[in-house]
């Protein structure tokens, strides 16, 4: 009772208190909320940046003893605490520094994330990736640039991570991130009941053809069993995908432009092209034939729980890693079932491994620690006993190497701390690294992948929208309502329906989106060389 | 002009131990909800990071237009105005309806427990909602489907049929909300004097008459209450009741999406804080004015249930 | 007239045990379909759906959730907490200011009503309140986030207003000024007992605001002990929303692996039972006859 007492008077008092300051505050100017606190922040780091080379050339700062804001996304392990307790005794020697690792989870993340960069909090570190839209928020500005910063607060992260990744990841000039160097390819792959394609004797897929004579002999067969899952995001797993494996799309780009890996400035519009009528006429009959849901928009399910339950027989588009995963889930429960795969790159003779932009860390423009964070960042990435802690957790409790494999102790709900539980993927080592056995057949795909490796040349373009960020919202608008569901083949006169689209595009300012998202494509093309 | 200020300074001296009261409560809005207004101001600029709001450019309307761009502004509008309007009407008639006859119900067991069972729905959260609608329409294996099949009848792709759609949004907005304002009502009746209904028996009035003679018009105040209340934020669509139920399927979006919803997409990759606050500003307003119109109306025919 | 009394009565009977009956079934059933899911194992509700009796009896979904016990009951802690604590503070200052303007010698009852009412109209949006909270207040990662943003809403103090309206006759207040009594005694002793009913409403609406509360959890809270029992149940949501909606492009794999559906179920009851018992319990104060009672004693 005392304890909810004091609490109240807390708060009733923090009322009265921040009474008299808000109305202080909007009386005398009406400044903004954030008005106060953003000059503050934005001016300290710069004033760092340029007035410490001269004076401390070599090593940084660290007579302050200072606490790092470090933000992950997903959830936190169980045993954070415990990791991050040996952590700070670490860091505090080597940099006099202490961390608190933050955790977004995975509920409404994008919006946190957002509001983190977007209201000048005090975080020192946060992940980027190319789907967590690092290459806006870098071209907006929202992270420190650390090409300066870096061989002075990270000389050996800088020497790590090779010269042309750093180019990589440079948005306007400009180093905003330091990017992971593991090596791996994030590309599809068709996915396959392969049991079932013996039992039957259907051919293997390898491109669309025989991926559709697959699922027409599941149809045939096994009528209870639905051939392909997609799932609701039908743009990225149906017609990204396809895209992809039949007609040599650069990336998976927006607007319906469109430009081959292969000659990359020649852009066209895919919207209302006949190849575009082809494939949706393609995906209607998918949907005839009942090789996909009805309600494909609506499903609740994962496509990977479909593999794995036995409700679906095959995947249209995977990655190694995640089919490697479905696998041994599968595995788990029906020991008995097979599941084949077979990676795009090997049917269009090259395959891109990640970019350096996939996974990386940044410093966000409103941290008061920049130099200090880069120089943790080194640690977490360089230091094997902080980046063994932070991926694996403790060795001996958590885990032990077994033959130079990773081995969990006890199981996956009683562990506190399971293998890159930290969703670490940014700060891997690839000397540190430790995988599970069941891990070597993704890395027999990736070695035969890395025959045919080519550059992403994709994701390093930073589109800037702002001239066009109205008909951009409402083409977002317009593709889900028309386009949508043209892609799960449920509109029966497919030309009407891609008319009636390409109508209320056009309308929404197509054109005029397409325009300068071509224009700057091309002008990024030139820019870095390529063609 | 001279006695109003006399009045104010001797209001509050007489009672200053009112005003005291009160103080707690308009500090609390002041601090949470008035001093946030300001940012209202993003919706008239071209947000940046790194800089304060007021040295962003000045916009004007532009972070409006992607409103209309898409050209359903005016489909939008209506559809949440329509929804709105049918949660409203039909909400309140149910709810007032089962409460009455709740009250008249004699059995101390029977009516707990089915107050409470009535009101079980408003746990079940949208979600999970979504779930079981699924599960009970789906095509391939929905149980809709599995009895049609047994029937022997056609089955039928709910999923397709944006029509079907306005009952099943309407139907289980009311299965999850109307618990709510039915306690609402509940309370009300239970504050109903007895006095009235004995001067009722006496005067040989039937259940009937007692219920719709005395208990319906007691519960006018609370009414306009809740009316009031849903009228201020009839632009402001159930977000997750929309989203949850109909969520990427476009084939449902002519009947079904609301501004809510429309913003929420167009707004999900463009990460701009200006527009999304230029959709919350064209609500407000379009809210503001319907209310003072209809608190004016309600000033006009009766002062005591106006809200100001 | 007295044969038509009686044959009233029994119509109006049946019609509101039908009403009632056949509501309170379609009320029911998802929740049984909710408590049968969570007793049923995740493949089969994969693969054949949802069913009012369980198909492969399992408690999969309960082992794993109360494994490691700690969490769930953390979190059951944090929200009794703060739905207690804010649900007093609130209700409290709600009764306060609902009696303040509905006294009808209070000059400005209309102007305060408006000024209240006005904030339902207008807002400024989750930035300036995430940066309000956040900077001004700096509430981040403390219990006082959690209790702060649902302490009071204007339609609950509106609510109050009019209940107290009704349930206290202005004589009574009147006879207790001219007895000498000041405001405030007059609020706590005479119409604090007569507005029960009222107290009983708003004070549950609050709680069960309080009880279903995760969006503060999810943007103000860093640490997990925090976390209110309600975000459990959205988190696990919407991890496995996350993993749906993931592009095969970003390469992500967790290791924690995808929330079953048994366990989303078993959760969504974990996180529903203890307050679905609120209700009744909050009924016993539904009762005729006390308004009298208190103002003649």
């Amino acid at each position: 009772m005392p304890g909810k007492l004091k609490k109240s008077v807390g708060l009733l008092l923090s009322v009265v208190l921040l009474l008299s300051l808000i109305t202080a505050c909007s009386s005398k100017n009406n400044k903004p909320a954030e008005s106060a606190s953003s000059p503050q922040a934005s001016n300290s780091p710069s004033a760092e940046t340029s007035e410490s080379p001269s004076s401390e050339p070599a090593g940084i700062d660290t007579s302050k003893k200072v606490e790092l804001q470090f933000y992950m996304l997903g959830n936190a392990p169980k045993d954070l605490a415990k990791v991050e307790a040996e952590i700070n005794k670490m860091a505090l020697e080597d940099l006099n520094a202490t961390v608190k690792f933050n955790f977004t989870t995975w509920t409404d993340w994008d919006q946190k994330y957002k509001l983190l960069l977007s209201t000048g909090q005090k975080v020192d570190l946060i992940f980027t990736a190319e789907w967590t839209q690092y290459q806006q928020y870098a071209k907006k500005k929202a992270f420190l640039p650390l090409d300066d910063l870096l061989p002075k607060a990270a000389p050996v992260l800088n020497q790590f991570v090779p010269q042309d990744m750093w180019e990589a990841v440079k948005i306007d000039g400009k180093i905003y991130t330091v990017p992971a160097t593991y090596k791996e390819y994030v590309t599809g792959g068709f996915v396959w009941r392969e049991d079932l394609r013996q039992k039957y004797d259907l051919p293997k897929p390898v491109d669309m053809a025989t991926f559709e004579a697959y699922l027409e002999g599941i149809k045939k067969n096994e009528p209870n069993l639905q051939p392909v899952a997609i799932g609701a995001d039908v743009a990225a797993a149906l017609s990204d995908a396809h895209l992809d494996i039949a007609r040599d799309i650069v990336g998976p780009m927006p607007y319906g432009v469109f430009a081959p890996y292969s000659n990359p400035s020649q852009m066209t519009n895919y919207w209302g092209s006949a190849e575009h009528l082809e494939d949706l006429k393609l995906y209607r009959s998918w949907a005839e034939k009942g090789y996909i849901s009805k309600n494909e928009l609506n499903v609740k399910d994962t496509n990977q729980d479909k593999i794995v339950n036995g409700t679906a027989a095959a995947l249209l588009g995977d990655n190694p890693t995640r089919y490697n995963q479905t696998l041994n889930n599968m595995k788990s429960l029906h020991p008995d079932w097979e599941l084949g795969y077979h990676p795009y790159g090997l049917t269009k003779g090259y395959a891109t491994p990640v970019h350096p932009i996939h996974n990386g860390f940044a410093i966000p423009a409103h941290s008061d620690n920049a130099e200090r964070a880069l120089a943790f960042y080194e640690k977490m990435v360089t230091d094997k006993r902080y980046n063994h802690l932070t991926q694996y957790g403790f060795e001996g409790v958590n885990y032990e190497v077994d033959n130079g494999y990773y081995k969990l102790i006890g199981n996956a709900d009683t562990n506190g701390f399971l293998r890159e539980n930290m969703q670490g993927w940014a700060w891997r080592n690839p000397e540190f690294m430790l995988f599970e056995p069941s891990y070597d057949g993704v890395k027999a795909i990736f070695d035969e992948l890395d025959k045919i490796q080519k550059p992403d040349i994709y994701t390093g373009f930073a589109e800037d929208y702002t001239e066009y960020q109205a008909e951009r919202a409402a083409l977002e608008q317009v593709e889900k309502q028309y386009l949508f569901p043209l892609l799960a083949g449920q509109v029966a006169d497919v030309e009407k329906g891609l008319a009636t689209f390409m109508d209320k595009a056009k309308q929404a300012g197509l054109e005029k989106v397409q325009q300068g998202y071509t224009k700057q494509w091309l002008a990024y093309l030139q820019e870095s060389g390529i063609q | 002009m001279k006695t109003k200020r006399k009045g104010l300074w001797h209001e509050l001296y007489a009672n200053r131990i009112l005003f005291l009261m009160l103080l707690p409560v308009l500090v609390y809005f002041l601090i949470n909800n008035y001093a946030p207004m300001i940012g209202i101001y993003y919706a008239f600029v071209q947000f940046e990071f790194n800089t304060s709001m007021f040295n962003m450019n000045f916009v004007g309307l532009k972070n409006f237009e992607f409103l209309w761009k898409s050209g359903k502004l005016i489909e939008l509008t209506v559809n949440t105005i329509g929804y709105n309007l049918a949660f409203i009407v039909l909400g309140n008639v149910l709810s007032i309806s089962v409460a009455v006859l709740l009250s008249e119900l004699k059995g101390k067991w029977f009516k707990k427990i089915t107050q409470s069972v009535l009101f079980l729905p408003y746990f079940v959260s949208f979600v999970i909602l979504s779930v079981i609608v699924f599960n009970l329409f789906n095509y391939e294996q929905g149980v809709l489907n599995t009895v049609l099949e047994r029937l022997g009848a056609e089955p039928l792709d709910v999923y397709n049929k944006p029509a079907l759609w306005i009952f099943f949004i309407i139907f289980f907005y009311l299965w999850k909300n109307f618990g709510y304002s039915m306690v609402i009502y509940l309370a009300a009746i239970t504050g109903i004097s007895e006095e009235y209904y004995e001067a009722a028996r006496i005067d040989g009035a039937n259940t009937f008459q007692r219920a719709w003679h005395i208990t319906v018009p007691m519960l006018k105040s609370t009414f306009v209450i809740l009316l009031l209340f849903s009228l201020g934020t009839i632009m402001k669509g159930q977000f997750d009741l929309f989203y949850q139920m109909v969520g990427n399927n476009g084939l449902l979006y002519s009947t079904t999406d609301i501004l809510d919803t429309y913003v929420y997409r167009s707004l999900k990759v463009t990460f701009d804080m200006g527009m999304a606050t230029a959709a919350g500003v064209y609500q407000s307003l379009f809210g503001f004015a319907l209310i003072m119109v209809v608190n004016g109306i309600i000033r006009k025919v009766n002062k005591d249930y106006a809200l100001f | 007239m007295k044969i038509r009394e009686d044959s009233a009565a029994i119509w109006f009977r049946l019609l509101a045990y039908t009403v009632v009956i056949g509501g309170s079934v379609l009320c029911i059933l998802p929740f049984i379909l909710i408590v049968s899911a969570s007793l049923s194992s995740n493949e089969s509700i994969i693969r054949e759906g949802y069913n009012i009796i369980p198909r492969d009896f399992s408690l999969e979904g309960y082992r794993i959730i109360f494994q490691v016990p700690d969490e769930v009951l953390r979190a059951y802690g944090v929200t009794t907490l703060v739905t207690v604590v804010g649900t007093a503070l609130g209700l409290f200052l709600m009764t306060m200011a609902g009696y303040v303007l509905q006294r009808k010698d209070f000059k400005y009852r209309n102007f305060f009503s408006f000024v209240i009412y006005f904030t339902t109209l207008f807002g400024g949006g989750l930035v300036p309140y995430y940066i309000l909270i956040t900077e001004y207040l700096e509430f981040t990662d403390s219990m006082n986030a959690l209790i702060w943003p649902s302490l009071m809403t204007p339609f609950l103090i509106i609510l109050m207003r009019s209940f107290i309206s009704s349930a206290v006759p202005d004589e009574v207040t009147e006879s207790a000024k001219i007895d000498g009594a000041n405001d405030f005694l007059i609020y706590y002793r005479i119409v604090l007992p007569l507005a029960i009913p009222g107290l009983a409403t708003v004070g549950l609406f609050l709680a069960l605001h309080y009880w279903n509360d995760w969006f503060s959890s999810a943007m103000y809270i860093n640490s997990p002990e925090k976390y209110q029992l309600q975000f459990y149940l959205y988190n696990i949501i919407n991890t496995s929303d996350f993993l749906r909606n993931i592009g095969a492009g970003t390469g992500i794999v967790l290791t924690e692996g995808v929330p079953t559906e048994s366990m989303k179920m078993a959760m969504a009851i974990v996180v529903t039972g203890p307050i679905l018992l609120l209700y009744p319990f909050i009924q016993r104060y539904f009762v005729k006859g006390l308004t009298i009672g208190a103002v003649k004693g």
